[in-house]
């Protein structure tokens, strides 16, 4: 951890440093995406046979859907961004990762507040604000906990040995200063005792979403995929100034993004918000555009590992945010507000494109982290295919029916009842798709929940054969001395293997 | 950038622009807000609810309503509205040719004469008849006169038109800010599995009606998506043989069988009268259209 | 378990780096025509931050042409179109008159006066010689500018100048006005300022 030390640190020792606290991100994370993609899938329930949970309260569209949207926001994506960036600062600082406790007691913390926040929706202590639902002490926990492992963070950026910094680190740290002024602000006014009268509550969380789905996401993922993608590839990020551009066009223009164009405040609001979207074009067709050119012509063989998750990642990155631009233009929006269209685009959002990149970098950590392979590396590149299959599957239908649904509401001659029941053969289709994202996720848990029980038993039996052993040097299971001559060879054995 | 302290500097500067144009400005504009009056009236706006209905914005949010349901109208356009009422002793025929040679002599009026004969071509007589719909209001006060000078009546109405406006009962004009001053929280929605809630107490004023549809939304729309909310009412037996007056009126295959009653929760009536308190029928300043006052 | 056995580095690539490289120059070319197209939206939508303008209306000028006129309204919007084509050519748009042409209307005691009577024979007969108004002794001729004017017009002017720059008086109706026409008769000579005063107020 000494910034001092003229060696950078060989790469197996910074990785077992990350290993615990990565573990309880990204094993809490797995276990939330599980859970939100089934509550998910509960709710929809909702719709395909209404009086399911007539007598039951907990389990309603209304209680059911906001808890699983939580969960794959504030249970899966970010605990699982934290974790990852974690990692990329401690690689990218050639440093051990700093304070290595704060982010285990931080990310014990989230989980809990993550706990509380959904058992209280479900109970029906939600706070009313879309993306805010969790009271008060939960919102605290997650707040300080994503505190704390900004500071670990920031503290192993700070002790890096080349001071020159990466792009990922732009976005990696925007994206902890992001969340903290956004989460703040919106819970300080929204989620207390006092919160501001009328129209401006809606005002705050349209802010605060745009400010999370589109622009956190996007800083995260796309942090994050620039890391991996170059390191897969084995070829240099193509351009640092389209990265800078990409990065500042990204932070400037959209968080102005958010005000739908319908809605009941003064005609500035949704006008600066389409202005804003107009200008978000840019940054996802910039990162975009650069993501293409930094994997063009690489030959690096898919068959669903992490290169497969994170460059369909980038590809939802642009196709699920220029939908979620289109949403901001004032003819468009007459079509598409209020329906299923908004769904759509945010989980292709959440799961397609910040779910895959996401799953895609725990994939290429864990084996190193863990010092071990996968337990079941071909569940591994199921994955791949449940989530890719399950998400487009689990998306354009809801898309497409958003749009009809529209379309049908516009003709105030067709009834109200008609014109919802077009999208309900759409959510049918819809649904498949979620079963199959739950199963992927499933092998997710599977390959995290094993990899954690192997290490413990490893640990185990060390701590049984040191006691037995306890006068014999050169214990079986000591780690091996790094050879830093050796890690000047390049080797990819893992992605040759079919 | 070299630094990570110029990141941060780029990161704090966006984000805190952000905040003041969509946090902070809109707090100074909108948060600080009082009630308004209605337009041409002395009334305000909006009208304070009853603690039941209070109570009941609080059931709403709890039970995640807004989940599937809006309470915003939107409008796309506004119309100034000139309509024949009232003939007087003139035949439609050659009313018809006196309102053309307005429109050919008077300079001012040359601009929309295409607008108002197209609307004339083909009327039949009947009563009453737009003759001009569009933004223009001159020309409403000057046709006006005209016709009311040879002693036809006529009447000048604000319209609000929009796709939302144009479906029967939800709403006659666009909601705004002031529309939600007392609601804590705002439950504006963004999802319309069901219908928009912003003027349901004008649409279904009756507590009763409210409360059927929450127990057994089939008995009233039968291919209604909304699933049944019976964990809001209790089902009892029926005390001496007699319905108690809460109790609900429902057709017979939503009764429960034999000597049992559906009655509502406490929940239930709260979240019914906060249902019925939910208008969007006044004019504002910011919303103006000219209220109908003559009986439906 | 052959885990432990692997060696530190077995599979491991370098850091990722990043090209020197400046972003191309279509893409800010492009930003930079959709700031401006961005603008031009944001300035014709955006009702210039006014707190009372919501789409569909572009400006508060436009929102204000759609309030609904009736009524008391509809009676100050009549007389100020008539004051504006009628008496502002000579009594200034904001009542306060020109020098040598005709007195101020705004603080005019004939104006303000509780009775009307006196000013109502003012425009439908016209004034001429010696009048004071506001403490200034005036010498013209005035018109019968209202001689040809229907009574509700007259009857909206005359509540227009009572109710506006400072003046505060009670509405003036078209009966009122009617009552007046019918003492004045057809043709009538104009006033002088003594006669008007000789009439009660």
């Amino acid at each position: 951890m000494n910034s001092a030390e003229n060696n950078s640190v060989c790469p197996n020792e910074i990785d077992a440093s990350c290993r615990v606290p990565l573990l309880v991100l990204f094993g809490g994370a797995a276990l939330w995406l599980v859970l939100g993609l089934a509550l998910g899938i509960v709710a929809m329930l909702s719709f395909h046979k209404p009086d399911m949970f007539a007598d039951c309260p907990f389990l309603t569209f209304g209680h059911a859907q906001a808890a699983a949207n939580d969960l794959l926001l504030y249970g899966f994506a970010i605990p699982a961004a934290l974790g990852v960036t974690l990692w990329i600062f401690a690689r990218l600082s050639q440093a051990k990762l700093a304070l290595p406790i704060v982010p285990v007691v931080a990310a014990n913390l989230w989980h809990v507040g993550v706990l509380v926040g959904t058992i209280s929706i479900l109970l029906g202590f939600s706070t009313g604000h879309p993306w805010l639902e969790y009271p008060r002490g939960a919102s605290v926990l997650l707040f300080a906990a994503f505190m704390l492992i900004a500071v670990s963070a920031v503290a192993t950026m700070g002790f890096r040995l080349n001071r020159e910094l990466y792009p990922s680190h732009w976005f990696l740290f925007a994206a902890l200063l992001w969340f903290v002024w956004s989460y703040g602000t919106a819970n300080l006014f929204l989620v207390c005792n006092h919160p501001p009268r009328g129209v401006v509550q809606a005002v705050i969380g349209w802010w605060l979403t745009n400010n999370l789905i589109f622009v956190w996401l996007a800083l995260a993922g796309v942090g994050i995929a620039f890391y991996f993608l170059p390191k897969i590839a084995g070829k240099p990020l193509a351009s640092s100034g389209y990265a800078l551009f990409g990065f500042l066009t990204l932070v400037f223009f959209g968080t102005w993004v958010g005000i739908p164009q319908g809605a009941p405040v003064p005609a500035w609001l949704p006008t600066v918000s389409a202005f804003g979207a107009l200008l978000s074009v840019i940054p996802v067709f910039a990162l975009g555009i650069l993501a293409r050119k930094t994997v063009w012509g690489a030959k690096v063989p898919c068959f669903g590992g992490p290169f497969c998750f994170i460059r369909f990642g980038m590809l939802s990155f642009v196709a699920a945010n220029l939908l979620y631009i289109s949403e901001f233009c004032p003819r468009a929006s007459r079509v598409l507000d209020f329906t299923w269209f908004n769904a759509g685009v945010t989980q292709w959002q959440l799961l397609g494109f910040a779910g895959m990149i996401l799953c895609g970098a725990i994939y290429e950590i864990l084996p190193r982290v863990m010092a071990r392979e996968l337990p079941f590396a071909k569940l591994a590149k199921l994955n791949f295919f449940l989530f890719a299959g399950g998400t487009l599957l689990f998306v354009i239908p809801l898309l497409i029916g958003g749009v009809e649904q529209g379309m049908k509401l516009r003709d105030s001659n067709i009834p109200f009842a008609d014109a919802s029941a077009v999208a309900l053969k759409f959510l049918r289709i819809s649904t498949t798709g979620q079963l199959l994202v739950l199963l992927g996720a499933l092998c997710l848990l599977l390959n995290i929940f094993v990899m954690t029980l192997q290490w413990k038993l490893g640990l185990l039996k060390t701590v049984v054969v040191v006691v037995k052993d306890s006068l014999v040097e050169g214990s079986a299971y000591q780690p091996l001395p790094c050879d830093k001559s050796a890690c000047a060879t390049l080797q990819r054995d893992e992605e040759v293997k079919p | 950038m070299k630094t990570g302290f110029c990141v941060f500097l780029a990161a704090f500067v966006a984000l805190g622009a952000s905040w003041l144009g969509l946090v902070f400005g809109p707090l100074k504009q909108l948060g600080v807000a009082t009630e308004t009056k209605i337009l041409q009236s002395d009334d305000k706006w909006p009208v304070q609810r009853t603690g039941d209905a209070t109570l009941g914005l609080q059931v709403y949010r709890a039970n995640g309503c807004a989940a599937c349901h809006t309470e915003q109208i939107r409008q796309t356009g506004a119309a100034n509205e000139l309509s024949l009422v009232n003939l007087g002793v003139h035949q439609a025929a050659d009313l018809k040719d006196f309102i053309a040679s307005l429109l050919g002599t008077m300079p001012e009026l040359m601009n929309f004469s295409n607008a108002v004969a197209g609307n004339l071509a083909g009327w039949d007589g009947k009563l009453p008849k737009v003759i001009y719909s569009g933004a223009d209001d001159t020309v409403i006060s000057l046709l006006g006169d005209k016709l009311k000078a040879v002693g036809v009546k006529t009447e000048a109405r604000v319209v609000a038109t929009g796709a939302d406006i144009a479906r029967m009962g939800w709403g006659v004009r666009q909601s705004v800010a002031a529309d939600y001053l007392y609601d804590q929280p705002v439950q504006l929605g963004s999802l319309r599995a069901g219908p928009d809630l912003a003027n349901i107490g004008v649409r279904s004023p009756d507590l009763n009606w409210q409360l059927q549809h929450l127990y057994a939304p089939k008995s009233i729309t039968p291919n209604s998506s909304m699933p049944a909310f019976r964990y809001l009412f209790t089902v009892r037996a029926k005390v001496g043989g007699q319905s108690s007056p809460d109790a609900l009126v429902l057709p017979k295959e939503f009764m429960p069988a034999g000597n049992l009653e559906v009655v509502p929760t406490a929940e239930a009536k709260q979240l019914a009268a906060y249902l019925v308190s939910l208008k969007n029928n006044a004019p504002l300043y910011e919303a103006p259209f000219t209220p109908i006052t003559a009986a439906k | 378990m052959s885990d432990e056995k692997k060696s530190c580095c077995s599979n491991e690539t370098g850091e990722p780096t990043a090209t020197r490289s400046a972003a191309p120059m279509w893409i800010i070319v492009v930003t930079l025509a959709l700031l401006f197209t961005g603008g031009l939206f944001l300035d014709s939508h955006g009702g210039w931050f006014d707190k009372n303008v919501y789409a569909p209306y572009q400006s508060s000028a436009q929102l204000e042409s759609f309030q609904p006129k009736s009524g008391a309204a509809a009676a100050m919007a009549r007389g100020k179109s008539v004051y504006e084509g009628v008496c502002g050519i000579c009594h200034n748009s904001d009542g306060t008159g020109k020098p040598g042409q005709a007195p101020a209307l705004a603080s005019s005691e004939w104006v303000t006066a509780k009775g009307i009577n006196r000013l109502a024979h003012i425009p439908l007969a016209g004034v001429t010689g010696a009048i004071r108004v506001g403490g200034k002794d005036w010498n013209l001729n005035m018109a019968a500018m209202g001689a040809a004017l229907p009574d509700e017009d007259v009857a909206a002017v005359l509540t227009y100048i009572r109710t506006s720059w400072g003046n505060k008086a009670e509405a003036v109706t078209a009966d009122d006005v009617k009552k007046v026409r019918s003492e004045i008769g057809k043709s009538p000579q104009p006033y002088t300022g003594e006669q008007l005063k000789a009439m009660p107020e």
